[in-house]
């Protein structure tokens, strides 16, 4: 089945999910205030569409502050400890042991710190995202052949230059996957401290339409959201297969 | 009129560790090698010659003695001294061939335009011109071994160390990229230290063959090959190459048993 | 570097990180009053956990956790056990699954508070559906690493299905099994604590938020320090059990 076959059947199951959708909330099938339908979330983007729009701006901002920060950090911290084998032998535990905190709960001391406005938004998102983001960098450094390093010290190579003109590149496949996941968790972190406790943003307008009972606004919050982490999951396709030239196949020397 | 001496090894030992789980690797080994020259070492496995090698490339410290090149002790990398070459290439498989080669320049920040000079002559040098856009999952291992060869020279070394470069080809290949590196040292000159646990190849490029014995790993003999330059493979036929081959090969026996 | 320090890093990481804690806040080199010294946070802890009230908050997070666990375990891996056997039924589901997984499903909420309330019974299902995902993928790979020679063994000398999937499955899956309960114990306790966070009338979540807002910094910080160290340690204890068993394992591949 050729590819734009494939999309054709997907938009018209799509559509065909819609009209089911608001057909169920037409017949009064089902409480049209958990389930909405796609007619008041039209609704809701006429009536709030603008303020949605600018609230999209904000969180869209936090979001690629966060995604900088996480990024560099993690990226530098992973690879740079990756190389250094004692610090990744101390690391990787303790890493693998903050995973199981449930970050969630140290949003209220950011807020108290920083207050309601982006900034513990922002720090919420790199908290979030920045351990898949190092760990993957690490692990992925460490997998290197030493070859590669004892080569480039060999044509005179400092150790700056090693880490982050051979080892990082040869690493990339690793921390790419490793900036998926963690992009993944900083958007929906930086959506739900939003959600949580906020000024502005796309969370923040979806808790107040919530208290509401603005069935409408809440999913199209809930949309727009979703299509945040949409883009930034295609952005990193986008990378991926800019760099899969580059992909380090192992067994090629 | 004799050259000069241009590696001068003294008293080299190499211990790993230390108290009870010692292990040495190397012990008094000592030897000097004239600019020009084309020396192998030659040894069974663990008989520590890859490790005198890095020990000469400045990539592992000894534990005692003296290293120098061309006067100076070795303290680390020399690049622009010493050129080193592995048993894998161990090109970046994201740069082109090209781009291979001129890696050590781009690493001392040179110019795009002067890095393309001065490694495309060396390309050439090796045969691969034409290959220079590939990269490295389209060469083949030889080529790839040849892409390292010309990377280097890129930095002009006056000493080329080579560690088993050709261990990982086959025997056909090995036999070719033998002579074209003959063909190369004798165009631009230099010397050469090249480790092989292969008799008939330590013989066959040598001026002077080291021996190396093992447990621990030092030098037994040192050999040289009077045979006439350029070398061809019918010498390897020739009742000299087998007295030599003989010779070096009982050397070896014993010090195993 | 010595064993033991690596294997106890999280700890000493722990230890080192209370250190300069308490010496940044007693120093004044933070505010005080914005970082309370550690020992002051672990003395109100100590007296919240005598504090009635504060026990029964902990009690309803507790069997919120305990229920949700209850559920989404024998449920999650039952499915992936299912879908991991019947390569028809997984090609079938397979999209479906994927699709639900990259969805951020925390952002749907509100949603679930427009249905279920604010009450204890949505906080169960909340996490159910968070942490169903990764029980069902944990089981589907426990279910594909049985290698077919087993059964094929047990059933040539006469065993029954339901003694091959007792003696021989079971068995075979079990670290994979633990480390997919595990993920999704995780995912559980951040449900539950997330949509307390978020609204509810009891409950430690709801209860460190509130103090966050009244910045009542020495109960919040004891409220953090409590779930951080109770989800690292009951986290770490499980990897250790399974760690156990994957090396009793070892003879088995």
């Amino acid at each position: 089945m050729s590819g734009g076959r494939r999309q054709l059947i997907r938009l018209a199951g799509l559509a065909l999910v819609l009209a089911a959708w608001e057909a169920a909330f037409r017949l009064g099938l089902l409480s049209p205030i958990i389930f909405g339908s796609p007619s008041l979330i039209v609704r809701a983007a006429a009536s709030d569409g603008w303020t949605f729009l600018l609230a999209f701006r904000v969180t869209m901002f936090e979001i690629a502050l966060a995604i900088l920060i996480a990024w560099t950090l993690g990226i530098a911290f992973g690879v740079v400890a990756g190389s250094l084998p004692v610090v990744a032998r101390i690391s990787a535990p303790v890493l693998s042991a903050l995973i199981a905190v449930p970050l969630v709960v140290l949003y209220p001391v950011l807020i108290a710190w920083l207050g309601l406005g982006a900034a513990s938004k922002v720090v919420f998102g790199v908290v979030s995202g920045i351990f898949p983001i190092a760990l993957n960098a690490m692990v992925g450094v460490q997998g290197i052949d030493r070859g590669y390093a004892r080569m480039a010290a060999a044509m005179g190579a400092n150790r700056r230059q090693i880490m982050f003109q051979v080892m990082a590149p040869l690493a990339l496949p690793a921390i790419i996957a490793g900036l998926r996941l963690g992009t993944a968790l900083i958007v929906i972190g930086v959506v739900l401290s939003e959600m949580l406790g906020s000024t502005d943003g796309i969370g923040f307008w979806i808790s107040y339409h919530r208290a509401l009972f603005n069935t409408g606004q809440v999913y199209l919050g809930i949309l727009l959201a979703l299509l945040v982490a949409g883009l930034a999951n295609a952005a990193l396709s986008l990378i991926e297969r800019s760099y899969a030239r580059r992909t380090v196949d192992q067994s090629v020397m | 009129m004799t050259a000069r001496e241009l590696i001068a090894v003294e008293g080299v030992d190499k211990t790993y560790g230390s108290g009870a789980q010692a292990m040495t690797a190397l012990e008094g080994v000592s030897f000097s090698v004239r600019e020009g020259e084309f020396i192998t070492l030659v040894g069974p496995s663990g008989c520590g010659k890859s490790t005198l090698l890095q020990i000469l490339a400045g990539l592992v410290p000894a534990s005692t003695g003296r290293v120098a090149i061309d006067g100076a002790p070795v303290t680390g990398p020399s690049p622009d001294k010493v050129g080193v070459m592995f048993q894998d290439a161990w090109l970046l498989p994201w740069k082109t061939a090209i781009e291979n080669v001129e890696f050590p320049l781009a690493l001392r920040k040179v110019k795009a335009a002067e890095r393309r000079q001065r490694a495309l002559p060396l390309l050439e040098l090796v045969g691969l011109a034409s290959f220079a856009e590939r990269y490295p999952d389209e060469l083949s291992g030889g080529m790839r071994q040849r892409v390292a060869i010309a990377r280097c020279l890129v930095q002009e070394p006056r000493v080329l160390l080579m560690d088993e470069p050709f261990a990982a080809l086959d025997e056909q290949t090995r036999t070719r990229m033998g002579n074209e590196l003959l063909q190369i040292w004798e165009k631009s000159g230099g010397t050469v230290v090249f480790v092989t646990h292969g008799l008939t190849e330590a013989i066959y490029l040598a001026d002077t063959v080291f021996v190396m014995g093992t447990r621990p790993g030092r030098i037994i003999e040192r050999i040289a090959v009077p045979l006439p330059r350029p070398r061809t493979i019918d010498m390897i036929g020739s009742e000299a190459f087998g007295r030599l081959r003989n010779r070096i090969w009982h050397l070896i026996a014993e010090v195993r048993t | 570097m010595a064993g033991w320090v690596v294997r106890l890093s999280p700890l000493l990481f722990l230890a080192a990180l209370a250190a300069v804690w308490e010496a940044t806040s007693r120093s004044g080199l933070a505010d005080p009053r914005l970082l309370p010294p550690f020992s002051d946070v672990v003395r109100v802890l100590a007296g919240l956990l005598q504090d009635e009230r504060f026990r029964g908050d902990l009690a309803v997070t507790l069997s919120e956790i305990a229920v949700a666990f209850a559920i989404v375990g024998p449920l999650g891996l039952g499915v992936g056990f299912f879908l991991g056997e019947s390569l028809p039924a997984y090609r079938m589901f397979a999209p479906a699954l994927h699709l639900l997984l990259s969805i951020p499903k925390s952002i749907f909420l509100p949603v679930f508070i427009f249905a279920f309330g604010i009450g204890f019974l949505q906080k169960v299902i909340f996490a159910v559906t968070l942490a169903f995902f990764i029980v069902v993928l944990s089981g589907i790979a426990a279910a594909r690493s049985v290698p077919a020679g087993f059964t094929t063994a047990a059933r040539s000398f006469g065993a029954t299905r339901l003694q091959i999937y007792l003696r021989i499955y079971l068995p075979a899956m079990e670290p994979l099994i633990i480390e997919g309960l595990r993920m999704g114990l995780i995912f559980t306790v951040t449900g539950v604590l997330l949509a307390e966070m978020y609204g509810a009338p009891r409950g430690i979540g709801r209860v460190i938020f509130a103090w966050g807002e009244m910045l009542r910094m020495r109960e919040l910080f004891a409220g953090v320090l409590l779930v951080v160290v109770a989800t690292i340690i009951g986290n770490e204890i499980l990897r250790s059990i399974e760690e156990f068993r994957r090396a009793r394992r070892r003879g088995l591949r």
